[in-house]
């Protein structure tokens, strides 16, 4: 099998994210041999942290890598590929590098695969087409190939240290600086890739309830009281997203970043618990990746009902959730 | 100061549309695709609104969209877009679906927008969708800004302001809910958006007859595109989904919830 | 266009105007582009260019249409002789039609006697007459029925076909998505049209009303101008069909038609055809002339695709795609005036149906075909769009066609209806056998729709009815499922598939959509006359569950749920004080298979 090369960045604090141990794993188990790349903030020191196994132990760090920015990790991305001279790059498909590598295998005259969630000793890979609705596997003869592993669906590699790596040096040329992120104070922060249980709100908890009336202030209370009790990621659907943009009475906190589904993301979490929404298909795609799901409607014929969750509890979810509240 | 904007941006179904992959002698298709509707690709127009509102705040700016798609869907979807805001087209005529080589389509995209008459680099801002809903990729923007040259480049984007100097002020959807703030100090530059912040602009009639006017020319004169491959597929397969769901009917609250609870402790 | 140029809000001009895109306005447009690209013809509106022609269609994609057709194609071959049904997706040659009809496995519909003697017959000597799946088909299907010689096709891939053909001629926009709220009338002429989202004026020289029965420019006309003397609009019909995936078991070939009567109940007629591909069209028409309360055409057509004959075929099977629309029943008698100054009626709402041959599409379409070829004169002679210019030349041309021939045949062909099912099938012989000499009078008053203890007299006692009813509203559901219930209608068991529930049939099928900025269409006029309301047929007939009785309006008025309706109109028609308003929006089906 053909030589690859194991490209990765370190995380802003230096360290390597979850995501590079997973592609590291993917390597490993191809059973070919392997160089090992890593670009960002302390990337030799990360490098040879995790080197033992590889040919070649690659990096290049300093000030203009540690940020997270095309130019740069497109300028640096190229010279470790060319520098180890392999042709299949496994890369993680994080934002930073779904961001660089595509334009870096361009460049190279080459191709980039994104969303990879299993490799073949074949060199066939698998990934999903037309939002997560059917499942393709393929390979190309194009050269150098990058191929970008998706997070969370591979097991982290067993890793020990080994061999000091060699730096190379780049030039830098950009004319974009990173200036600071922005995110909701830790205690609004309601979006938690981590988390085991994703909870998704629907647009039922906007519409009129039994009284004939709508309640939209406890309905928030409700949603963000769980959310935070139980640390697990806030989800919504389009519809509701959508209500919020336009500025309605609804649930101020509530942004596009949320969404999940055919518009939205396709988050992974071992739980995924869904309230007041219909679990059309267009939504359910964003599910993909949840393991256990279950769900809480009106309706004993949603969506939900049709083999598209574990458990459909036919029942209002203001009085289960108020329910809910004080065991948890 | 004016600018370019071109946009990228191609079809996809219908998104209520049951999909359902086939395979032909050309490699897996989607079944019934042509009978299928067709909408002009979600994050594209996104990235589409928001250059309208962009062109909007600096007068002399140009929008012109380059879109790949069978040509008589093609002129169906922007029967619809074409209402919704100005904005020139140069289409291209090929196929639409979700299993072509992305980095094909990109080096036909970039010959595209390398040959409008009277592009000027240092004006130019690429748009298009961080990812189609057909591939699901998200690389076409980069690979076509490398091939114009543009290595200022940005993916999944919320938001782009113009700030006293000129700078291109932007926000990036990175991990964990959070944006990514950078300056970019002038174009040309790639954007590839998430879904912005702005809402679907209504359909004005006017817009989409003084559109027309030379979309119609276009469209009639749109060109076969040659689409090389590299790709080979092996399998394409709706997953298995359905589960067997327990529907739990006529049961108080207070027990739900108590199961509830337990199965978030497990 | 840059983004500096954007117009302002003015009144648009453009010669020609359609409004609606069916069979018809594109039988228009292919005739007209097809003149304008052979001629060299000026616009009036914009000298120097060539005559601006836009078309305004409400729903989100010219693909939306519903119906699935069965025609003899007549017009539609001679606008294209080499019509080949390979480049039609879903089209197909009719390769066997039969007429069948259909006993009542459950004994639950409501039978004259002299059927029910008639289903003894057929049941005791089956194997004579070749009986099968509780089925009998005719061995003579009357040839004023027969569409063997024609083709099987989705209307809305039809349309497809047709507009994405008219538009790269680059001779007529068709704007999706653009409702239409009415007419624009100065003078006593048609000046062109406000449009629903923005209240703009498109001003032309001529408007094209192809909006179909139910369309708010066709009505406002009929108001403002009445209709002809003796000519009205008065019998309906809800089509409601699926579209399936037939199951690997299923072996019938491409082109197989069946045309059923008999079952669900006697008045409502049946249709099954296979497309090319393994997919069928299955549906019901449930007329206005059926007395029963119980109206809501779903769980009609969910018995109907259970019936043996026909589940043999569809059990298994999946659907892929449903919907429903308002068919205009009343043939030549529902003409209005066909043309005015500025405008011109064509298709459906200009009462081209052809009622005793249950034919709508080809007639549509050569109506289309027929104003072209008159507007194409009136421009080489340079005259103006007035009504004698247009009935000297569109209106005299569909006099001399066979449209108009064939459709004083069926004129009363179905007004023994008005007496009984069996009166209605006799009349329909009558008229076909003698080329329409004969037929059979129509009462001096029609049928309406009974109360449900009226209805249900003999059957279930009020009691039973009163308990249902507080049920059904107490719950804010309709009744029919209820009475059908006790009527003796086994329940419908899902399977996921094709046996689903209505609100998935919305979902899975029909796909509906309803865009965020448009008010609701359906308007309830006044309150005080929904209060005083006991049938709630509006709520009964609608064919989407838009429309359910309120349980917390203190005066009774139906609670109206714009995502869900279709757009089928069938509330309009129903509503026994005319006190619904159906405007103009955008959205219902998002499916283009139908």
């Amino acid at each position: 099998m053909e030589k690859i090369l194991v490209l990765l960045h370190t995380a802003a604090d230096g360290g390597l994210p979850p995501a590079a141990l997973e592609t590291l794993g993917v390597a490993q188990s191809l059973g070919a041999a392997w160089d090992l790349a890593v670009l960002g903030a302390n990337a030799a020191a990360a490098a040879q942290s995790i080197s033992s196994g590889a040919g070649k132990t690659l990096a290049v760090e300093g000030d203009a890598f540690s940020q997270s920015r095309y130019s740069t990790d497109a300028a640096a991305a190229a010279a470790l590929i060319q520098a180890s001279g392999a042709q299949i790059v496994l890369a993680p498909g994080t934002m930073r590098f779904n961001r660089a590598l595509p334009g870096v295998a361009a460049r190279l005259n080459g191709a980039a695969d994104t969303h990879i969630v299993a490799v073949d000793p074949s060199l066939n890979v698998h990934r999903w087409f037309y939002r997560q609705r059917m499942e393709g596997t393929l390979t190309r003869s194009t050269r150098p190939w990058v191929l970008l592993i998706e997070p969370g669906s591979n097991p982290a590699a067993t890793t020990a240290a080994g061999a000091p790596a060699e730096l190379l040096s780049v030039p830098v040329e950009t004319r974009t600086q990173v200036t600071g992120f922005q995110s909701p104070a830790a205690d609004q922060q309601t979006i938690r890739p981590g988390a085991s249980l994703l909870f998704v709100a629907g647009a039922g908890w906007t519409k009129k309830q039994k009284d004939g009336a709508t309640h939209t202030g406890e309905a928030g209370e409700i949603i963000l009281g769980f959310v935070q009790k139980t640390q697990s990621s806030l989800g919504s659907s389009k519809s509701l997203v959508d209500l919020s943009g336009e500025g309605q009475a609804v649930l101020p906190f509530l942004t596009h970043l949320h969404q999940v589904g055919q518009t939205g993301s396709t988050p992974r979490h071992r739980k995924g618990l869904a309230t007041c929404c219909h679990g059309e298909e267009p939504h359910v795609v964003g599910w993909r990746f949840i393991n256990e799901r279950r769900a809480i409607n009106l309706d004993p014929a949603c969506g939900w009902s049709r083999g598209k969750a574990d458990v459909l509890y036919v029942a209002d979810a203001f009085e289960v959730m108020r329910a809910l509240a004080p065991l948890l | 100061m004016p600018y370019q904007i071109i946009v990228c941006g191609g079809l996809a179904p219908d998104p209520l549309q049951t999909l359902e992959p086939v395979s032909s002698p050309a490699g897996p298709a989607l079944k019934n695709e042509m009978m299928l509707p067709a909408v002009f690709d979600p994050w594209a127009g996104h990235a589409l609104y928001e250059a309208a509102h962009l062109a909007k705040q600096h007068p002399g700016s140009s929008i012109k969209v380059v879109s790949l798609a069978p040509k008589a869907k093609l002129q169906q979807v922007m029967m619809t877009i074409a209402q919704k805001l100005p904005f020139e087209l140069v289409p291209l005529d090929g196929p639409g679906g979700g299993f072509t080589d992305a980095a094909s389509i990109a080096a036909v995209l970039a010959d595209a927008i390398a040959a409008i008459p009277g592009l000027d680099k240092s004006q130019v801002l690429l748009f298009g969708g961080w990812e189609s809903a057909t591939r699901g990729a998200g690389t076409v923007m980069q690979m076509v800004g490398e091939k114009l040259g543009i290595t200022e480049q940005f993916l999944a984007v919320d938001e782009l302001t113009i700030d006293a100097d000129g700078a291109l002020v932007i926000k990036e959807r990175v991990e964990g809910g959070q944006h990514q703030v950078s300056r970019c100090t002038a174009p040309p530059a790639v954007l590839a958006w998430a879904t912005g912040n702005l809402s679907e602009p209504a359909n004005h009639p006017q817009t989409g007859m003084a559109n027309m006017r030379a979309m119609m020319p276009a469209l009639q004169k749109a060109k076969p595109a040659s689409l090389t491959s590299a790709l080979t597929f092996a399998d394409v397969s709706l997953p298995a989904v359905t589960r067997q769901t327990r529907i739990v009917k006529d049961v108080p609250a207070a027990e739900i919830a108590r199961e509830i609870a337990e199965w978030i402790k497990q | 266009m840059t983004p500096d140029e954007a117009p302002e809000l003015k009144p648009l001009d453009a010669d020609i105007l359609c409004v609606g895109f069916g069979p018809a306005t594109g039988g228009f447009l292919t005739t007209l582009t097809r003149g304008l690209g052979e001629a060299s013809i000026d616009s009036r509106a914009m000298p120097g260019l060539p005559p601006q022609v836009l078309c305004y269609e409400r729903a989100d994609d010219i693909a939306f249409g519903v119906s699935g057709v069965v025609t003899r194609a007549r017009a539609i071959r001679a606008s294209f002789p080499d019509l080949n049904p390979d480049e039609i997706p879903m089209a197909a040659r009719v390769t066997d039609e039969k007429l069948v009809y259909l006993l009542d496995p459950h004994g639950a519909s409501r039978r004259p006697a002299l059927m029910q003697f008639a289903d003894k017959l057929i049941e005791a000597c089956g194997g004579l007459l070749r009986a099968e799946h509780q089925g009998w088909a005719l061995p003579y299907c009357p040839g004023f029925l027969h569409k063997r010689d024609g083709f099987i096709f989705s209307l809305g891939q039809f349309n497809q076909w047709v507009g994405q053909q008219v538009m790269m001629t680059g001779l007529a926009q068709i704007w999706p998505s653009t409702p239409v709220a009415g007419p624009l009338v100065e003078n006593g002429k048609v000046a062109g049209v406000v449009l629903a989202a923005d209240g703009s004026e498109v001003r032309a020289e001529f408007t094209v009303v192809g909006d179909g029965p139910i369309g708010p420019v066709g009505r406002r006309i009929d108001e403002t101008f009445g209709m002809p003397p003796g000519h009205q609009r008065d019998e309906w019909a809800v089509g409601m069909k699926m579209v399936v995936d037939l199951p690997d078991s299923c072996d019938l070939p491409e082109g197989t038609v069946f045309h059923t009567i008999g079952y669900p109940e006697p008045e409502i007629f049946g249709f099954f055809y296979v497309h090319p591909g393994r997919v069928a069209s299955v549906g019901i028409f449930v007329p206005s002339w059926l007395e029963s309360p119980v109206r809501t055409s779903y769980r009609f057509l969910q018995h109907f695709v259970q019936h043996p004959y026909l589940w043999r075929y569809l059990k298994g099977g999946r659907m892929r795609s449903w919907g429903a629309k308002s068919l205009l029943e009343s043939g030549r008698r529902g003409e209005p005036f066909l043309t005015g100054n500025g405008y011109a009626r064509i298709g459906e709402g200009s009462g081209s149906t052809n009622v005793l041959t249950g034919s709508g599409v080809d007639e549509a379409w050569l109506t289309g075909v027929q104003l072209a070829e008159a507007v194409l004169d009136i421009y080489r002679e340079g005259l103006p769009f007035t009504k004698e210019n247009l009935d000297a030349r569109y209106t005299a041309k569909r006099r001399a066609s066979w449209l108009d021939h064939e459709s004083r045949i069926a004129e009363k062909a179905r007004n023994g209806f008005q007496r009984g099912v069996l009166q209605g099938f006799i009349g329909m012989g009558l008229a076909g056998l003698t080329n329409g000499a004969f037929s059979i009078p129509r009462p001096s008053e029609d049928k309406h729709v009974r109360t449900a203890e009226d209805f249900f007299v003999a059957r279930l006692s009020r009691s039973e009815i009163e308990t249902a009813r507080q049920n059904a509203a107490r719950e804010g559901k309709p009744l029919h499922d209820a009475l059908m219930d006790l009527c003796g209608w086994p329940p419908i068991e899902y399977d996921g598939k094709i046996l689903v529930s209505h609100q998935d049939a919305l979902l899975m099928g029909g796909k509906v959509q309803a865009p965020p900025d448009f008010p609701d269409h359906v308007v309830f006029r006044q309150a005080a006359v929904c209060s005083h309301c006991a049938s709630h047929l509006c709520a009964e007939i609608c064919s989407a569950e838009a429309i359910h009785v309120s349980t917390t309006d203190p005066q009774g008025v139906p609670a109206f749920d714009r995502e869900k309706c279709i757009h089928c109109g069938a509330c309009l028609w129903n509503c026994p004080d005319s006190n619904i308003e159906f405007c103009a929006a955008p959205g219902g089906l998002h499916s283009a298979e139908n």
